[in-house]
């Protein structure tokens, strides 16, 4: 069992020719926890983001990502990684516009025979545990095999997030999953993706620049522009 | 790998007006390349097979591609004819199997009349097969019975266009027909006495009739008109009706067939030194050659333009596609944080161009055949070309193998393209 789903020490991030983005001197969420990342634009979420998920290489200090350390991976691993343990969640368009709801949703157990697997040993099989997340997350039946463009922008980041949490990943990256909704929205859905995380024991990762969702984490990390604390 | 195949196939179904129109451009490309090949090479192969079994073509001395043509293909008229003399002369030489005469000249509904012997049915092959009845028998010889002077033979084409079968009566034209001053030889009516069976070469476009028969319609005439014209219905009633009396004078042309092919340069040799009116005889494949040099730079430049259309076809799919990719990059990103590595996404991009091709490819292939089904009658009528619809030659495979590559060529550009875009844009493409 994983201790902790990231732990970060002495990480910075800088562009070529530039002044660190940021620099992180340590923080560690534990299995299953949440962190709510707060920050203005510009201050360098996304790329942190990015260096989580693996997408971008690490350049200083320690990342570890569910016991991995990610300077020690190839991209390739990292992509992998990604893959088979983490569920991403954008601000919005997180949805492939030609394929309908439930082909969407089904794709990350497509993509990774351990994603199914996860999903097949816990829930019987795929299709199951994407009803279950639905029905958790408030989405009826009759819109799977509907065309995306005909859904609410809530409804898509309601099926975002069951596509996320499909095959009970170790962790669920947020970029702003919420700021594309309405204000009486954005709590309501956040509410229903850690409670739906939590059933699965998943550690949300969700960047914001709306302090009021912070008191729904049980871990708040605050990011300055141009952060050298 | 179906997965993949499957999400390309629904990306690019999503996109179809576009894709299907850059399909098209590839068809129209693959069309004008393979059509032009495709067409070269059943022009030349009719041609040749028009030809199997004469191995030497007789005629006045002149152009040889144009002997040939009009002897052998009917296409132009010869602008002089040969004395009956030379044709004589060859059925004596011990080199010569057989010989057939061949006058020309009238004409039937716009197709040309062959004034010949029964020599012709026993001797002449198309493919190397000799010729067969559909229905009836040859015209008599007129030298045994007279009335076989009126006896006709039509080709497969010429029955099947007009209806006509065995028994049927039938007027000839003086001239190639269409003509305002040509005048029919309706004072000499025809009978059918047999069809020839389909053989693909041009004597299917062929009336038949006996030499002595074409002399007797012409008897009388003087500088190509009709005594009728004169009025002098004396020598029209006049015909003599000895076919002995109606050896032509002059001939278009003779067919000639050795006894064996080794000796067809002593035989050309021997029929050119004949001393009478000077001769010339042709190797139908020497003949044929000369004449694919001549059309040899129209046949190039076809198929160069056809090259030249291809390769500008595949950079319009690699530009439209290119031009594409600035909107897929949120697609790139999604199946990006989804685990989907750089390379998968260059692959996925690929496949679409690929299959974008050769969907063109068989397309365009698909339409050319299902045009030259379409026009396969005029073909074979206007230039007696058969043309053979169905899967590509070896070398249009070849073709067809030329043009994947370059669409593969043309398939890494917007694919390499994606593989930037997914490894700068990370999870976050600019919002577009």
């Amino acid at each position: 069992m994983i201790k902790s789903a990231i732990h970060l020490k002495g990480l910075t991030h800088a562009w070529p020719r530039q002044a660190p983005l940021f620099e992180i001197d340590e923080l560690t969420v534990q299995q299953g926890q949440h962190l709510f990342i707060q920050g203005p634009s510009g201050c360098g979420k996304s790329t942190l983001l990015s260096l989580l998920a693996g997408v971008q290489a690490v350049q200083n200090g320690v990342c570890q990502v569910l016991g991995n350390d990610m300077a020690q991976l190839t991209s390739l691993q990292r992509d992998q990684l990604r893959g088979e343990h983490m569920g991403v969640i954008f601000q919005q368009f997180n949805l492939l516009p030609y394929l309908d709801v439930k082909a969407n949703v089904l794709l990350p157990t497509q993509l990774f025979p351990s994603r199914l697997k996860a999903s097949v040993a816990v829930w019987g099989s795929a299709i199951q545990q994407a009803k279950s997340l639905s029905q958790a997350l408030g989405l009826g039946e009759r819109l799977w095999h509907q065309p995306i463009h005909q859904l609410s922008v809530g409804q898509q980041q309601r099926v975002a997030a069951v596509r996320a949490l499909m095959g009970a990943p170790e962790l669920v990256i947020a970029d702003e999953p919420t700021s594309a909704l309405d204000d009486a929205r954005q709590l309501e859905f956040l509410d229903l993706l850690l409670q739906t995380a939590e059933k699965q024991h998943t550690t949300v990762i969700l960047v914001s620049h709306n302090a009021r969702l912070a008191n729904r984490f049980d871990q708040v990390f605050e990011m300055h522009a141009g952060d050298h604390a | 790998m179906s997965l993949w195949a499957s999400l390309a196939w629904h990306s690019a179904w999503s996109r179809r007006l576009a894709l299907s129109l850059v399909t098209l451009s590839v068809s129209v490309s693959v069309l004008i390349l393979l059509g032009a090949q495709q067409l070269r090479d059943d022009a030349r192969q009719s041609f040749s097979n028009a030809l199997s079994g004469v191995d030497l073509i007789v005629g006045p001395r002149g152009s040889a591609t144009e002997l040939m043509l009009y002897s052998v293909f009917q296409i132009g008229r010869p602008s002089r004819n040969m004395g009956f003399g030379g044709y004589a002369d060859i059925l004596q030489m011990p080199q010569v199997r057989w010989a057939v005469p061949i006058q020309l000249g009238d004409s039937y509904k716009g197709y040309p009349v062959l004034g010949t012997t029964v020599t012709l049915f026993s001797e002449f092959k198309s493919q190397g097969k000799g010729l067969e009845w559909a229905a009836g028998r040859a015209f008599g010889n007129p030298m045994d019975k007279p009335e076989a002077m009126s006896e006709v033979v039509l080709g497969a084409e010429v029955a099947k266009r007009f209806g006509h079968r065995v028994g049927d009566k039938l007027v000839l034209t003086h001239g190639a027909g269409g003509g305002p001053d040509d005048t029919d030889h309706d004072d000499h009516p025809l009978t059918i006495v047999g069809i020839l069976a389909a053989t693909g070469a041009p004597i299917d476009r062929s009336v038949l009739i006996s030499l002595e028969g074409f002399e007797a319609m012409h008897q009388g005439w003087g500088m190509g008109i009709s005594p009728k014209a004169l009025k002098s219905a004396a020598a029209s009633l006049q015909v003599s009706a000895n076919p002995k009396d109606l050896q032509p004078v002059s001939l278009s042309a003779v067919w000639v067939g050795l006894h064996n092919r080794a000796e067809v340069f002593s035989a050309k040799r021997k029929i050119e030194s004949f001393n009478r009116d000077p001769l010339m005889a042709v190797l139908p494949g020497v003949a044929l050659d000369e004449l694919w040099q001549v059309v040899k730079v129209v046949e190039n430049s076809l198929v160069l333009i056809g090259m030249l259309v291809a390769i500008s076809a595949m950079l319009s799919v690699a530009a439209v596609l290119l031009v594409a990719m600035a909107g897929r990059r949120k697609e790139l990103a999604i199946l990006r944080a989804m685990g989907a590595t750089p390379r998968a996404l260059l692959g996925f991009v690929m496949l679409e161009s690929v299959l974008v091709c050769l969907l063109g490819i068989v397309f365009g292939y698909a339409i050319s055949q299902l045009l030259m089904l379409g026009v396969q009658d005029l073909l074979r009528t206007g230039f007696g070309v058969m043309v053979h619809p169905g899967l590509p030659s070896s070398e249009g495979l070849i073709s067809i193998a030329a043009l994947m590559s370059v669409a593969v060529l043309a398939s890494l550009m917007p694919a390499w393209r994606a593989y930037r875009l997914s490894l700068m844009d990370g999870l976050h493409p600019p919002n577009i």
